[in-house]
């Protein structure tokens, strides 16, 4: 008898998630209805007995429903988390050449082998944002894609070049030393500082102003860069202190000042955020919030106070939560959510902060997010409500297959 | 920045401490701590006459032993629980509280610990002769957060960073000296199956077994000696002229189901060893014995030395996560197991490279094996939160509930005190504002032996925790740490500028 409560057989999606004109195959395709006590929509619904009914990858039906023998039926249903901070770093995710690398595209080095995928998966994640490593300042170009599935660019994504990303604070520039007096190596290099940090982003950003007007100064991936500023391209950069979150803030107004539009900030890892709201509101920028501590302690010698979830909705700025790739099973996006909770966030907020927020801050809202008919078949399977200590995600679908099936657990 | 504590501040504690010098305030680095300290400990109310005596009638009380009980009352007197029940009365002069909106509920056991101590792992293999109690510090967080997380029996134990580490301590997470935390010293023995640093695994084992055999051919020496004539009691009596035997009481007949040493009884106690009296007392069956265990392989060899030295029954397991594995050899032993805080086992199958998580509790409820949940940090693993994982893994809520309170009071041979809220048991009760098991219900009040010990209400650091204020009288958080806070460098936000000069009183 196995004892183990085994959860890995999670990439045998054989369904085309993409395309819902796919025609149906041997094996993807069909008909799953999935039945719940309660469904939970995240478009402020909540259905009773309610039932999901997927088809082709897509959510066909939403409705009323009482399982038959032998159905999936389960407490509770949400659409499928989203996180936006997993950091399932594509490998060697630091590219070395230069401080500012806009034009780098995550996409180019999904890995899709690595055990993150099935890990964020089995916990009730369907979607994920992939960003370059925030060793650099501006290090690149998001992807956003799907956990499960064929082992293809084309079948997970969702939005290749979804937002760009870059880093306030230490860790761009925590390792770097200047190039003097010892042997050089791969940290010889700049910035050293804080304010070298801030510097670089500025110079960044004014260079690629300069490049629009004068095509001689010209640099990889200036264009990128105007599109951020024109806000169309959304902006995530890891701030966990006030001060990397008033440095990005300042920096994009100031900004706002010489190309219309305005740049749509995302606060990445935005633990310190409950200090300053009114400067989110003021910018209207969105935040990633960072897993919770024991003690509020996280990185940066940022404080995380247990609220900052709850003020930060109160005041009406955009959160999503996010798990940092978690190897404890404890400690993924669902229990984030109960922390969340803990922490006096209302429980639609709670459920819009994993799932229809995060899917709204980078643009893929159309397709995930919500359990509405037309969007994708990405649904977590709870054995209770949602968010609770004594729950957990016991079954998910991805693109309408049942991927891990809640009849296999006790 | 230094703390101290005035007169008029000490005798707010309620507690004053016996020996104000060895308080170790020095520990309280930062001012912070004093008003926690403050709030964690001052929150007894004045009118409460200090004997242990109050009646609570509450909306809900969860007695861990039977049905809930609604718009139930609990009567403690001098620290026990004399009457639970929907009608139970007190004395007439007992202070009565009243709570229609919170519910009851035991206090959580912790069933091992290395925390609220300085340096866990004594550095030398067998150490036995050592006490907790002398590295145990009344004002650590630790104790802090076990009040305001509703944990109020806790076993503080040698770390498993030795061969047998020394005596553990279990206490309340209240006094300002370990005597007033006191609940029952020389609470255990532990010794670590697994290699301590610098030991393979195989001379760790060595090192366990070898203690016992050198616990065995001292008592034999000593017995020999006595024989002989040769040990210095009688030696010093036959210089001054006495007869041996005439002054002194005999000693005691080796107890115990393992080995014996015949003729034990011709020793006094007292002449033995105080480094190898603690050992004797294990082989005697007279205390638990805890062993770490860090991977399954290590369950053999602590079962083994248990069952060859005679302690087995009295033995617990102290277990990582891996060692759900060993889950039928443990079962077969009826030994009861500790697990880790760490309640998921994750491991890569090496041909598919995918990782395999296993959840341990349930795969030792199954097996029938008794089992006490860990905390490893105050908010996020409490215990409380480590019951409700079980449940949402398919537990029974019973037999969750009952990892953080009866199984551990059972291993710590205090079943008859601590775990539910039942007539004899000790005055230990927690007040929730809703299900102890939600993520959304707070612990308001913590009572421990009649005597209320904690007020969330009043708990300033609590407060900080969730909400980032800072409590009053204290200096400001320290920020990235480098103190270096400058944060509006583009220079036109004139409005943000006169928040620097707080931040650099100190």
């Amino acid at each position: 008898m196995s004892l183990a409560i085994t959860i890995t057989t999670v990439l045998v999606c054989a369904g085309d998630v993409e395309a819902s004109s796919a025609p149906m195959t041997a094996t993807g395709g069909q008909n799953l209805a999935v039945y719940a006590d309660a469904v939970y929509t995240s478009t402020g619904k909540v259905i009773e007995n309610g039932m999901v009914r997927v088809r082709d990858g897509k959510i066909r039906v939403v409705s009323k429903g009482e399982a038959g023998e032998g159905d999936v039926h389960v407490a509770a249903v949400t659409a499928g988390m989203i996180d936006l901070s997993g950091r399932i770093s594509p490998s060697g995710d630091v590219e070395e050449s230069n401080e500012i690398t806009p034009h780098v595209r995550a996409t180019d080095a999904i890995d899709f082998f690595s055990v993150s995928w099935a890990r964020q998966l089995r916990s009730g994640v369907t979607t994920a944002m992939i960003s370059p490593g925030d060793e650099n300042v501006i290090s690149g170009l998001c992807a956003v894609l799907k956990t499960g599935g064929p082992r293809t660019l084309s079948s997970r994504t969702l939005a290749a070049d979804a937002a760009l990303r870059g880093a306030f604070g230490s860790q761009p520039s925590r390792r770097n030393h200047a190039a003097f007096g010892r042997p050089t190596d791969f940290y010889s290099r700049r910035p050293t500082t804080r304010m070298g940090v801030e510097w670089e982003w500025r110079k960044a950003m004014y260079d690629a102003i300069a490049a629009a007007g004068d095509p001689a100064r010209a640099f990889a991936g200036h264009e990128r860069l105007m599109e951020v500023l024109r806000g169309e391209l959304p902006l995530v950069v890891q701030a966990w202190t006030t001060q990397d979150i008033r440095t990005a803030v300042f920096l994009a107004e100031e900004m706002a000042a010489h190309v219309e539009g305005g740049v749509r900030l995302v606060i990445d890892a935005g633990a310190e955020a409950w200090k300053e709201p009114a400067l989110l509101v003021r910018t209207k920028a969105a935040v990633i919030l960072p897993p919770f501590d024991h003690d509020g302690r996280t990185s940066d010698g940022a404080f995380m106070a247990w609220n900052v979830a709850a003020l930060l909705a109160e005041k009406g700025v955009p959160i999503a939560l996010s798990s940092h790739n978690a190897g404890a099973a404890a400690d993924r996006l669902a229990v984030q959510g109960a922390w969340a909770r803990r922490g006096g966030l209302s429980f639609e907020d709670t459920l819009a902060a994993v799932t229809i927020a995060p899917a709204r801050m980078v643009g893929v809202d159309e397709r995930v997010g919500s359990i509405e008919v037309g969007k994708d078949g990405d649904l977590a399977l709870w054995n209770g409500t949602p968010f609770e200590a004594g729950s957990r995600v016991v079954g998910v679908v991805l693109g309408g297959e049942l991927v891990v099936d809640p009849r296999g657990e006790e | 920045m230094s703390v101290n504590l005035s007169t008029d501040q000490r005798s707010d504690l309620d507690h004053p401490a016996s020996n104000p010098e060895s308080t170790k305030m020095k520990h309280l680095s930062r001012a912070l701590a004093l008003s926690c300290v403050a709030a964690a400990f001052a929150a007894a109310p004045a009118a409460a006459a200090g004997d242990g005596t109050i009646v609570l009638k509450v909306g809900k009380v969860i007695t861990n032993a039977g049905a809930p009980i609604e718009n139930g009352t609990i009567v403690i007197e001098n620290g026990r629980i004399v009457d639970v029940g929907p009608d139970a009365a007190g004395r007439w002069d007992a202070p009565v509280r009243e709570y229609p909106d919170l519910v009851a509920f035991p206090g959580f056991v912790e069933a091992l610990t290395n925390r609220g101590m300085d340096r866990p792992n004594e550095n030398v293999d067998v150490a036995p002769f050592l006490d907790v109690r002398d590295s145990i510090d009344p004002v650590n967080f630790y104790f802090e957060d076990c009040l305001r997380w509703g944990v109020t029996t806790i076993n503080v134990q040698h770390g498993p960073g030795c061969v047998i580490g020394a005596q553990g301590h279990v206490v309340k997470p209240f006094g300002m000296t370990v005597e007033q935390m006191s609940v029952r010293p020389r609470s255990g023995i532990v010794m670590a199956a697994s290699p301590k640093g610098g030991k393979s695994r195989a001379t760790q084992a060595q090192a366990l077994r070898r203690a016992f055999s050198g616990l065995r051919r001292y008592l034999e020496g000593v017995v020999q000696e006595k024989r002989d004539g040769l040990d210095y009691a009688t030696r010093e009596a036959r210089y001054q002229g006495r007869e041996p035997d005439e002054e002194t009481a005999r000693g005691r007949v080796m107890a115990g189901s393992g080995w014996k040493v015949e003729g034990l009884e011709l020793v006094p106690r007292w002449e033995i060893d105080e480094k190898q009296e603690p050992l004797l007392r294990l082989v005697e069956g007279k205390v638990p014995a805890f062993i770490y265990c860090g991977s399954a392989m290590d369950v053999r060899v602590a079962l083994e030395v248990a069952t060859d030295n005679g302690f087995v029954d009295r033995t617990t397991l102290v277990l990582s996560s891996s060692c759900w594995k060993a889950a039928d050899e443990i079962a077969a032993a009826g030994v009861p197991v500790i697990l880790s805080a760490t309640l998921t086992a994750i491991e890569r199958d090496p041909v598919t490279g995918e990782e395999i998580e296993t959840f341990v509790p349930g795969v030792f409820a199954k097996k029938g094996v008794e089992f006490a949940l860990r905390s490893s940090n105050a908010s996020t693993r409490s215990l409380w939160y480590q019951a409700a994982a079980c449940i949402g893994h398919g537990m029974e809520r019973e037999a969750a509930l009952a990892a953080v309170t009866t199984a551990p009071a059972r291993m710590l041979g205090l079943e008859t005190r601590v775990g539910t809220l039942e007539k004899g048991k000790d005055g230990n009760v927690l007040l929730f504002s809703g299900d102890p098991l939600s993520v959304t219900s707070f612990c308001e009040f913590v009572f421990i032996e009649g005597e209320q010990r904690y007020d969330r209400s009043q708990d300033v650091r609590n407060t900080h925790l969730n909400t980032g204020a800072q409590p009053e009288n204290t200096a400001p958080e320290e920020g990235a740490g480098e103190g270096d806070d400058a944060p509006d460098e583009d220079g036109d936000e004139d409005d943000e500028e006169k928040e620097d000069e707080d931040g650099e009183k100190d």
